[in-house]
């Protein structure tokens, strides 16, 4: 009687998921405190602290060893922090009553290789007390459906990415870190997991936390970043603010290429608008969009062989945030060579 | 916790190597079973004739090597969480790693029962048809079931020595080979040194044979001590394991 009142309930849940429906989950706010990890002499993580908002895609996002994964272990317990908590709701990991059903991890794509999908995801509904029925569920929900009796082993890396959400996504929690979900997904992939994770927290409220050493990979999907480098945060906020942040070079920036850059940038210059003349024929504008900058040339009889918005810009912040804080960096092309040749000389 | 234990049992029966470990085991018991009721009576063996309570005794003993076997099967338990990286799942799915070995404890003892039962009956299979071939079908008399029982006990409390090995050392291959050297080289060498033999009877090796054998040569514990020894070795074992290694970070 228990089991078959699980079971609906159960069917019930997934419904709600699949359907695109406003879901009724317990919003959780993630509080990252001050957590500093030291492996040997390598200090892996240094007093970071950041918030994860509920109902929101957060991004996670720092150049590889930046601390990333270690962060995420320490969040979820699998690593012990030297200093530092990491609340859910203002309690930690260990001290949730039911994990799955609270928090979904994808932190690694190890499975045994022996076991099928669908017995793997079985093994964990016994663990978390659900219906083993919802390993079907979440195998259609990630479109492993057709594969969940083949044995992981013989999966490839997407199908792997695939299952390990489908894992997290067992015990229907409100809350879901992902660690670089995108390796080894087709480009379909990435854009059918960028649909689903905005759907998870935009439509159902969820905390969504997803990685990556890829700006771009989160750029479409996040609604706040995370950024770190070298084990400290560097930045906390919306995607907006780190475009036009710093120094104004993100996306209210225009660039022209004109023959006429100086009669240009005094005309401008008199509105009141930051100009910059990069070289003879290019300058960038800051603080009027490409209509207005368009308008203004027009009316002033200036002739225009360029008119673009500034896309690069956030990727640059990205760099400049996280410069010099790579773990193995690569010595610029061509630096090595000239050098040795000077010398023989 | 019983969520967990089925969660372990689960684990076990969705891979073959319960198969491979079973019939392993039924394998050796039955082999030593046929080689010894072969060799019963014969004068250069020094083995009891068939018939004889001593040689029947004997020949249901054998089930007993059913333990190492027994003993890879709750090494592999709690190493494959480490080999195959399912230790991330697993203790996401119970943050108190503790309860993971308990389960694990529980869940491997009372799976090495019917693994128990099966090594016991194909020996009594074997050993009664050759037996009976050779003219006398041994009965199930209560000694004869006395041994059969320890034999199997011993091979439940092998797998729980299994599972506090396996968390003790986390490395599988390490922890069988380890083992076996053990248990075939290192003990033997003990107990065959007159310095070192009186210690013998306090070691696992020991501890089995006081369990299981039914003819005694060395100074032995009696079979219910020697049970409770290798039980605490056991459970020793899963708690130092738990303590220094399952509570390591898992990376």
């Amino acid at each position: 009687m228990d089991g078959r009142i699980a079971r609906t309930a159960g069917r019930a849940r997934s419904t709600i998921i699949t359907s695109g429906s406003t879901a009724a989950v317990e919003p959780v706010r993630v509080e990252v405190s001050g957590l500093t990890k030291t492996f040997g002499r390598v200090r892996a993580v240094d007093d970071l602290s950041f918030t994860v908002e509920p109902g929101q895609v957060t991004g996670f996002l720092g150049p590889n060893g930046a601390g990333k994964t270690t962060t995420l272990r320490m969040a979820l317990g699998l690593v012990t922090p030297d200093h530092g908590t990491t609340t859910f709701n203002g309690a930690p990991y260990a001290a949730l009553s039911d994990p799955m059903r609270r928090v979904g991890a994808v932190l690694e794509t190890a499975f045994h290789p022996a076991r099928s999908g669908r017995n793997h995801l079985r093994v964990y509904c016994r663990a978390a007390g659900l219906p083993t029925s919802r390993a079907d569920e979440v195998l259609d929900q990630v479109g492993l459906g057709p594969a969940g009796g083949r044995k992981a082993g013989g999966y490839s890396l997407g199908m792997r990415q695939r299952l390990g959400l489908a894992t997290a996504l067992l015990g229907d929690p409100a809350v879901l870190v992902l660690d670089e979900p995108a390796n080894g997904l087709d480009p379909e992939g990435i854009q059918w997991l960028r649909g689903f994770l905005r759907h998870l927290a935009h439509d159902q409220g969820r905390t969504v936390l997803v990685s990556s050493h890829l700006l771009a990979e989160v750029e479409q999907t996040a609604d706040r970043v995370v950024i770190v480098g070298a084990g400290k945060l560097v930045h906390e906020g919306s995607l907006e603010q780190l475009r036009s942040g710093t120094d104004g070079e993100g996306a209210g920036t225009v660039l022209v290429r004109t023959p006429h850059t100086t009669r240009f940038a005094d005309l401008l210059g008199e509105d009141g608008v930051a100009v910059r003349v990069t070289d003879p024929e290019g300058m960038t504008v800051t603080g009027m969009t490409t209509a207005e900058v368009g308008r203004r040339a027009f009316a002033d009889g200036i002739e225009l062989h360029e008119l673009r918005p500034h896309t690069s810009g956030l990727e640059e912040v990205y760099f400049r945030l996280t410069a010099g804080s790579e773990q193995f960096a690569a010595a610029p092309a061509g630096s090595a060579a000239p050098t040795d040749g000077r010398r023989n000389r | 916790m019983d969520r967990l234990v089925r969660s372990e049992w689960t684990k076990l029966l969705t891979t073959r190597v319960w198969i491979g470990l079973v019939l392993g085991a039924c394998l050796l018991a039955g082999g030593f079973a046929a080689l010894l009721t072969a060799f019963a009576g014969n004068a250069g063996s020094g083995l009891p004739a068939v018939g004889t309570p001593q040689f029947e005794q004997l020949a249901f003993a054998v089930a007993a090597n059913g333990t190492v076997l027994a003993l890879v099967l709750g090494v592999i338990g709690m190493t494959q969480e480490y080999r195959h990286r399912t230790a991330t799942p697993t203790f996401l799915a119970s943050p108190h790693r503790g309860r993971v070995v308990v389960a694990k404890l529980i869940a491997y003892a009372l799976a090495a029962v019917p693994f128990a039962v099966a090594v016991c009956a194909v020996t009594v299979l074997v050993v009664a048809v050759y037996a009976g071939a050779r003219g006398a079908v041994p009965a199930l008399s209560a000694d004869n079931v006395a041994v059969l029982l320890r034999a199997a006990l011993a091979m439940v409390v092998y797998a729980v020595i299994g599972v506090g090995l396996g968390a003790l050392l986390r490395n599988q291959v390490g922890a069988i080979v380890g083992a076996l050297v053990y248990l075939y080289v290192i003990e033997p060498i003990i107990s065959s040194i007159p310095a070192t033999s009186g210690a013998y009877e306090w070691m696992p090796g020991g501890a089995l044979e006081a369990m299981t054998a039914t003819t005694r040569t060395t100074d032995l514990l009696a079979a219910w001590q020697g049970g409770l020894l290798l039980l605490g070795y056991g459970l020793l074992a899963a708690v130092v394991g738990t303590m220094l290694a399952v509570r390591r970070d898992v990376v």
